[in-house]
């Protein structure tokens, strides 16, 4: 059963096995409006926790992507480099990347769907 | 609201104000900063966008109009010793609370001028129909940085220059530019002075609460800079490879007694060139691309190929101070 976890930074990972997919999640697709390109890595590309592994523009403003995990990228979405716009419509299936975990441990310094709900309510 | 002084010891290149934005938001305690800058003519264009798009590089190049690429989204801008560029930092990565804030401030400093503008809902500041300054915004984890240009007087035939692409080097990829009518504040009737504007917005918004960087603060903000300059970020070639290619090659050489190039190469599956660029602060004599990259286009990129090719090429006539064989050091790294 896959379980969701997020960064501070607003990024999602959903974690199926040693797979995880990357996004960002509804509260910063809110924040951002309307995605108007997507700044991906390439399949093969490594990714570090905490760090830079992409962007995200849209109507308002550009945001850095911050990879919740390390690991290797299995795939990108494609189908965002035509229609940013599935981000908006529904954030949790338009995953940005598809990594290969490298370190299950990783995990325990995210926050879980409760913490994360808590964490958004104060960002106001 | 604390105003960041930084040093007018020297002209600067554009970047080095966008990195002391990043420094800001990186390094200081949070709290609401902002300063105020001029530079030289210099085009900007939104991060995603293909620079080969909406800017005439070769007229930028011949007139000496700065290119770069800012972190913040949206589309090209032109400035210059007569626009005002305003950095605001804030101490929230909340996009609209932050916009709403930046744009208030500075439609509240027209006021002051008795200029009466408004915000549109594309981050951009109006008076009348007229486009008199335009934002972009760049969220980082917990900060939030809004920037833009406001027009003291403008020079409305070199923008469109410098802001009209040559056609045959346009793609259907990356973010477009928006175009609008602009305005300044020497068209309104206004005669105050790029300088003084400046000083205004400073003394309104921060009144007295200062931070001088020290030279070692400078040296952080020049070590961010240079991310400005790196070829994966200041090319075009992350957006057309996404866009077109397969595979696309890419360095930066230096030749001596000829200059810095940065070549990028576009290659399909079966490693045809489908694009190739040279850029840097080489000089031209003539044409190069027609004369030395389009001939490159369409062959496989190997090295006796297209080594055979660039030899029959009239390379000395076009780059000062180039040969063949260090175009192909260039172009093929042997």
């Amino acid at each position: 059963m896959s379980k969701i976890y997020y960064l501070p930074s607003h990024e999602y990972i959903i974690v199926d096995g040693n797979e995880g997919r990357i996004g960002i999640s509804e509260f910063a697709a809110k924040e951002l409006g309307t995605v108007t390109y997507v700044d991906m890595p390439e399949e093969g590309d490594e990714v570090v926790a905490g760090e830079e592994f992409g962007a995200v523009e849209s109507r308002k403003a550009a945001s850095d992507l911050f990879s919740p995990v390390s690991g290797e990228v299995l795939e990108v979405n494609e189908e965002l480099a035509d229609n940013p716009r599935l981000i908006n419509n529904a954030p949790l299936e338009a995953w940005i990347i598809k990594v290969k975990i490298a370190d299950p441990a990783q995990l325990n310094d995210l926050m879980d769907d409760a913490a994360y709900a808590e964490f958004c309510k104060n960002q106001h | 609201m604390i105003n960041i002084a930084l040093p007018n010891d020297k002209k600067r290149r554009l970047p080095f104000y966008l990195a002391a934005e990043e420094w800001v938001a990186r390094m200081l305690p949070p709290d609401e900063y902002f300063f105020a800058w001029r530079v030289p003519s210099t085009v900007i264009c939104g991060r995603n966008q293909i620079i080969a798009n909406e800017v005439d590089v070769d007229y930028c190049r011949q007139h000496n109009i700065d290119v770069v690429r800012r972190k913040s989204g949206g589309g090209c801008v032109y400035a210059d010793m007569n626009n005002y560029m305003f950095s605001y930092i804030a101490p929230s990565s909340e996009v609209m609370p932050t916009f709403g804030r930046y744009t208030s401030m500075i439609v509240n400093l027209l006021d002051r001028l008795g200029v009466e503008a408004h915000a549109n809902g594309r981050n951009d500041i109006f008076v009348g129909q007229c486009k008199i300054a335009g934002n972009a915004f760049y969220r980082l984890p917990g900060r939030a940085i809004a920037h833009g240009t406001l027009l003291v007087d403008v020079d409305s035939a070199t923008i469109s220059k410098a802001l009209t692409p040559s056609r045959i080097k346009r793609q259907a990829k990356g973010v477009a530019s928006v175009a609008s009518h602009v305005t300044s504040l020497r068209a309104l009737g206004l005669t105050i002075s790029s300088e003084d504007f400046g000083k205004m917005a400073v003394n309104i918004f921060c009144q007295n609460r200062v931070i001088v960087p020290t030279p070692e603060h400078i040296a952080q903000i020049e070590e961010i800079e240079k991310s400005y300059y790196a070829p994966s970020f200041l090319g075009d070639h992350l957006r057309q490879r996404k866009a077109v290619y397969a595979k696309t090659i890419e360095r930066s050489i230096r030749i001596e007694g000829s200059g810095e190039f940065f070549v990028e190469i576009g290659l399909d599956k079966e490693m045809t060139i489908k694009n190739i660029d040279l850029q840097g602060d080489f000089f031209a004599l003539d044409d190069f691309r027609t004369l030395l990259l389009q001939p490159l286009e369409g062959h496989r990129y190997e090295p006796e190929i297209l080594g055979k090719i660039i030899e029959g090429l009239p390379v000395a006539d076009a780059i000062a101070g180039l040969n063949a064989k260090q175009l192909k050091k260039i172009i093929l790294e042997i």
